[in-house]
């Protein structure tokens, strides 16, 4: 792990980490890119279950990877009752505590907010739930999966007469990520202004619903007419809007009304400009049937997408290829803008993964990471935050209170 | 006591991904001014559904704001807004390529009469690119960032998010941004610039599709798959009796699920020991859970029993099923608010719940101009004539929606 020369914006702040998997852990691991010191809890036998979550090679998981560059793992067994002195310590000397276990097990282990406040009352705890610690729902142990089908993205997303689809990305969990990754960073602008720590209740659901741009309002001001359902590859409202078979594969092409001169023009089709079937987005959405084959139909005339593509772009139609997350993968604007990356890890060497999404001008560079293998901080996170002695960790080791691994 | 009291934004967004930003800080307390562009303002005023001249979608993203509405044109104009530039915290733009330089509006000419200020832009494809010139809406972001080659039938076209995910969760990226930003501004005195891209924002969402083809050099290849996951089952979305169920389980619940479907001797039926074989027989194993549920009366029965097997599962809800469901009611995930135009309308609630501001402001969004007068009075000090003035030489415009 090397040092960055210039300050980054979360120094000095430290994060007791009990997250697993996405939800959580991609919060913390966003905050590790800012600088701030990750304790990652790692419960035995195997710690964070993501590390078992393929795709494995030499006995690590590329998944777990990608999750916790950055973070230092302590690898405790907290059915001891040792181990739970240990965190209620830990917790003295952190800003943040995360988690995003299933309903209850953070009371279970005596690690709910009213008890760790009492500990430290400036802390700030985050919890990240499928349906939220205080919600009718808050027994239900929800995946991603579950939080798209909850939260309507699923009804919106597929073909029109077909069945629902997914996303095929953890995208539920990661949004989350995002929201309590968002959240801490007000709690904390909120501390330093008024010194006072809290707490944060965040749902999977929640922060998918609030994205529905349309739904609920359009529902509500066309007194229950507009009914929302997923309209397929093109958008029912907007032509051309959506998704175009080109000669070699699929691309997006999205035309608002001032751009529709620029698609005839482009097409060389200055006769659709007097059409009365495309003269305005609306009648052009409602003849989206004939006017996608057309479309389809120019895009067949080249051999290639790219060569398509350049003629919408000289005339400044909004256009984009359909990539998939490989072609990304020495893609000028993926390498150039760190949107892909390649980080190093100790036992399996390089792995690509995807780039800090967040361009800070306070801070330009990124440190260079590698993920922790299990317990490998045990001893100098409880040296250097708690002052333990050499010889009382290695009896906490000895006597199964701390877990290490070679993986 | 709110969040962010005394925190003041200029506020240039229009549509979705920028407004975005600024509606969940309005929320939080933040003093929006909203900077319309005369005659019309903010575009998505004109966005259907609208009644009454009034757009639904202008309202739920604009909640909370004044809005300030200039005619660009005229020599006024700009210098009133370098003179709130000097007033606010915050600036947050999502205009399209080249306009805020155009208008001597990027963060460097900015930071000259502001050294602490801090600004967000929005963009697609990044202010610092390759493809910085480019303009993108959300489907083009959806499709650039791999989201759409990963949805939809498996074999047939991608498909796009039915919802402006996109937009929305580059507007929730910067707003991320900037509370970093104003927790490094109350620490150092520093203000900075944020580059949002939307493709960015979208990427690194990617969990498997980077770093699976890249551990197993090329030989996992990403596409997408349907309504069930091909790697694992259960996960995936299941035709129920009255409706669709998603049903997702690791293995440590495969066993609840063979309990639940009373078949508990699949539990240890060879072909089916691991996600990954049972994945492989998904064709076999889907069949088998949706004849079991269609011997229920409703999708609410099988989940019921699912849920008394501790099987993790849902429903595949449409954004109106929420509007009388008691998670969305009691959690304020769905809100009733007040337009001083529509009357009461539904709109989703604000996400994130903070210990420390328990209560969300009851908020209304602004009519075109409704605080031109407001603005200029209380934070440049403008006196009534001046402003009359200004709204009679056309600088200043109102509208009444």
């Amino acid at each position: 792990m090397s040092a960055s020369l210039n300050p980054r914006l979360l120094d000095g702040i430290r994060v007791l980490d009990f997250s697993q998997y996405v939800a959580g852990a991609g919060a913390s691991r966003m905050m590790a890119e800012l600088g701030a010191e990750i304790i990652k809890v790692e419960q035995t036998p195997v710690g964070d279950p993501s590390r078992l979550v393929p795709f494995i090679k030499d006995g690590r998981s590329g998944f777990f990877i990608q999750q916790n560059r950055g973070k230092q793992s302590l690898g405790i067994d907290l059915k001891q009752p040792r181990a739970k002195t240990i965190i209620h310590e830990l917790v003295k000397h952190c800003d943040l505590v995360l988690e995003n276990f299933g309903p209850g097990v953070m009371e279970k282990h005596g690690f709910d907010y009213p008890t760790l406040a009492r500990l430290n009352p400036k802390l700030i705890m985050v919890s990240v739930s499928a349906f939220g610690r205080d919600s009718p729902l808050s027994h239900k142990t929800g995946y991603d999966l579950i939080a798209q089908g909850f939260s309507g993205y699923m009804h919106m997303t597929g073909p029109r007469d077909g069945a629902p689809h997914p996303v095929g990305l953890s995208f539920a969990d990661a949004n989350a990520a995002v929201h309590a990754f968002a959240a801490i960073g007000y709690a904390l602008y909120h501390r330093e202004c008024t010194g006072a720590g809290q707490y944060l209740d965040l749902s999977m659901i929640d922060c998918m619903f609030h994205l529905h741009e349309i739904s609920l309002q359009a529902h509500s001001v066309s007194g229950g007419t507009y009914v929302p359902h997923r309209m397929g590859s093109h958008h029912e409202l907007v032509c051309p809007g959506g998704a175009y078979k080109g000669p070699t594969g699929y691309m997006v092409i999205m035309a608002l009304q001032p751009q529709w001169e620029r698609v005839c023009r482009a097409l060389q089709k200055p006769e659709w400009l007097d059409d009365p079937r495309f003269a305005t987005n609306e009648a052009r959405a409602r003849n989206q049937q004939v006017l996608i084959p057309l479309i389809e139909a120019w895009l067949a005339t080249f051999s290639r997408n790219e060569e398509a593509l350049a003629v919408l772009e000289e005339h400044r139609v909004p256009c984009a290829p359909v990539l998939s997350p490989v072609d990304a993968v020495g893609h000028d604007y993926f390498v150039q803008r760190g949107t892909i990356r390649t980080t190093h890890d100790p036992v399996i060497g390089d792995v690509r993964v995807p780039g800090f999404p967040f361009k800070f001008s306070a801070q330009p560079d990124l440190p260079d990471f590698e993920a922790p293998l299990f317990g490998e901080h045990n001893t100098a996170i409880l040296r250097r935050v708690l002052g333990y002695t050499d010889e009382k960790i290695k009896e906490l080791a000895a006597t199964g209170v701390l877990v290490s691994k070679d993986r | 006591m709110m969040m962010l009291d005394n925190i003041r934004v200029l506020d240039f967004t229009q549509y979705l991904a920028g407004p975005t930003v600024t509606r969940l800080m309005a929320e939080m307390g933040a003093e929006i001014i909203k900077i319309e562009q005369g005659p019309g303002g903010d575009p998505c005023r004109q966005l259907p559904v609208s009644r009454d001249g009034r757009s639904g979608y202008f309202v739920q993203q604009n909640r909370g704001k004044k809005s300030l509405c200039l005619n660009l044109d005229k020599p006024e104009a700009p210098a009133i807004i370098k003179e709130l530039v000097a007033n606010v915290d915050i600036v947050v733009e999502n205009f399209g390529p080249g306009v805020m330089q155009k208008r001597g509006l990027e963060y460097a000419a900015l930071a000259e009469i502001n050294p602490g200020i801090i600004m967000a832009s929005v963009s697609a494809f990044g202010r610092n690119s390759p493809l910085a010139h480019k303009v993108g809406y959300d489907y083009i972001a959806q499709a650039f960032a791999g989201f759409m080659h990963m949805t939809g039938p498996r074999d047939g076209a991608p498909h796009p998010v039915g919802v402006g995910f996109a937009d929305g969760s580059a507007g929730v990226h910067a707003f991320a941004g900037l509370g970093y930003a104003l927790f490094h501004r109350k620490r150092t005195g520093h203000g900075q610039y944020l580059d949002i891209s939307m493709v960015d924002c979208l990427f690194h969402m990617h969990d498997v599709n980077v770093q699976g083809p890249s551990i197993t050099d090329g030989k996992f290849v990403p596409h997408r798959m349907g309504p069930h996951h091909e790697l694992i089952f259960p996960a995936g979305i299941f035709k129920g009796p009255t409706g669709y169920i998603v049903v997702m389980a690791l293995q440590l619940q495969w066993k609840n699920l063979c309990l639940a479907l009373g078949r508990p001797e699949l539990e240890h039926d060879p072909r089916y020991l691991d996600g990954l074989s049972r994945g492989q027989r998904r064709d076999e194993l889907i069949p088998l859970v949706e004849d079991w549920m269609a011997g229920f009366n409703s999708n609410e029965e099988v989940i019921a029993r699912l849920d008394e097997c501790r099987v993790p599962c849902g429903p595949v809800l449409s954004p109106i099923d929420a509007l009388a469901h008691p998670y969305f009611i009691e959690r304020g995930t769905v809100r009733t608010v007040h337009d001083p135009i529509l009357g009461e309308l539904k709109l989703p609630g604000f996400p994130l719940r903070f210990s420390a501001q328990p209560e969300v402001p009851e908020l209304f969004a602004p009519l075109l101009g409704e605080h031109n007068g407001e603005v200029l009075g209380q934070v440049l000090g403008y006196a009534d004539e001046r402003i009359a003035s200004l709204a009679a030489s056309g600088v200043l415009i109102q509208g009444v929606r």
